[in-house]
């Protein structure tokens, strides 16, 4: 069995591999991520839906300013768990990769070429020197060249296709939900409910409404009425 | 004498109903003074369906072609698929900027629809039906001008571009030798070289 202080040895930097191949501080930023609130994403034939849980600690709190749903091209959005700030960074460079895709080629970035700029940008992080991984998680909702895609990267910068998915805390229980009620087939407006439902389905009765973006061949759509 | 290679030159490019014809003489001279070669190949294919032509620099020719086919190749390698004709032309614009060159660029969609474009050092992007470079270029485009028919199938191009080489290759002293011409359908590249424009015409 390892001691603490053996493990500690192999925690202080995320490009340390532990004796048994592991890297701690990747692990410790996927927990990171679970202890934000949940964000969900459910392909449909026609487009896709992101949703997120905002936790609303106050009354006096802006809810429009808990940002979890951003748009990253006409075509794209991400929905973000973990902490906010690392998350934002990555929209950031979601928002560059799109840019660079249409200076490089004249044409819109697909889902797929995305998912794969952000995370070989996460990765790069759990390599380099002086550096730490990013807390956070993403799911990558796209409509590209007629196809609805959804992806999902997490702190390693490991990428992986869903139809229906979760991140953040609670997000294996809200997966379980999914796979009872995800049907391919179903139409948006039944994917926005179904987000909402299994969003709200928590305990924690003071949770805001989730916001709400879907992603079609008409582009990139807040369903958020506050704004 | 000057030192370096130029291609002179004249290439034109030209699309048909069913693809694009890109053709170019064989010379390369010194300082449009001497004929440094008489076998140059001056239309390179650098996708399965597009092909660019170059004139100018030899050098800055070679090195935009070999830039280009990595570029392309790359990009087929990560993605999975095969570039557009839009993203390579917008590529190749990215790449010869700065270069001693002015190539044209012709090729067909995924879907058989033909595209050609006039590139030059600076970036610039023209697409047009047909279109001319090179120190004979004006020789050229007078032909094509004469005879270009946008109901024309790749063979009746053939001709076409056969005759605007051939004429740029009776009066520009820096063009001639032959030619290179290239067919391109939604089947693949097709290249084929001769000694005398006559032999393709014949």
């Amino acid at each position: 069995m390892m001691g603490n202080n053996d493990r500690q040895a192999y925690d202080r930097n995320s490009n340390i591999f532990s004796p048994d191949g592991r890297l701690y501080q990747v692990e410790y930023a996927r927990e990171a991520v679970k202890q934000g609130s949940a964000s969900v994403g459910i392909r449909t034939p026609d487009g896709v839906v992101l949703a997120a849980a905002r936790r609303v600690r106050s009354p006096l709190l802006e809810e429009r300013s808990v940002e979890k749903l951003h748009k990253v091209d006409e075509f794209h959005g991400v929905a973000s768990a973990g902490h906010v700030a690392d998350a934002r960074q990555l929209v950031d460079v979601s928002r560059r990769a799109a840019q660079v895709e249409r200076l490089r080629y004249g044409e819109f970035i697909t889902t797929e070429q995305l998912t794969t700029e952000i995370s070989e940008h996460i990765q790069e992080y759990t390599q380099s020197g002086g550096t730490r991984p990013y807390g956070a998680a993403l799911l990558i909702a796209g409509f590209a060249e007629g196809d609805p895609r959804l992806f999902e990267t997490d702190p390693s910068g490991t990428a992986i296709e869903w139809q229906a998915t979760a991140i953040g805390g609670g997000s294996d229980q809200i997966r379980e939900e999914l796979e009872e009620q995800y049907d391919p087939q179903m139409g948006v407006e039944d994917a926005v409910a179904l987000a909402r439902d299994v969003l709200t389905d928590e305990d924690d009765e003071e949770g805001a409404e989730p916001t709400i973006a879907v992603i079609t061949a008409d582009g990139y759509e807040s369903r958020d009425v506050a704004e | 004498m000057d030192t370096v290679l130029e291609t002179g030159t004249t290439t034109v490019a030209l699309t048909a109903t069913d693809g694009v014809v890109l053709a170019a003489d064989r010379r390369a001279s010194l300082g449009g003074q001497f004929v440094a070669s008489k076998h140059a190949i001056k239309v390179e294919p650098v996708h399965d369906r597009a092909a660019v032509t170059i004139s100018g620099s030899v050098g800055g020719g070679q090195e935009f072609v070999q830039r280009l086919r990595a570029e392309a190749d790359l990009y087929e390698t990560r993605r999975g698929h095969e570039m557009s004709v839009d993203a390579l032309v917008k590529t190749a614009a990215n790449t010869v900027r700065g270069m001693p060159a002015t190539p044209l660029l012709g090729g067909v969609e995924a879907d058989g629809t033909p595209r050609v474009f006039f590139l030059d050092g600076g970036g610039g992007v023209l697409e047009d039906d047909y279109t001319a470079s090179g120190s004979g270029m004006s020789l050229a485009i007078g032909t094509l001008e004469r005879l270009y028919d946008p109901e024309m199938g790749v063979e009746a191009a053939v001709d076409v571009a056969s005759a605007a080489i051939d004429a740029a290759s009776e009066r520009d002293t820096a063009s001639g030798n032959g030619i290179t011409v290239t067919r391109i359908t939604a089947d693949g590249v097709q290249q084929d070289t001769y000694d005398d424009t006559t032999e393709v015409l014949a």
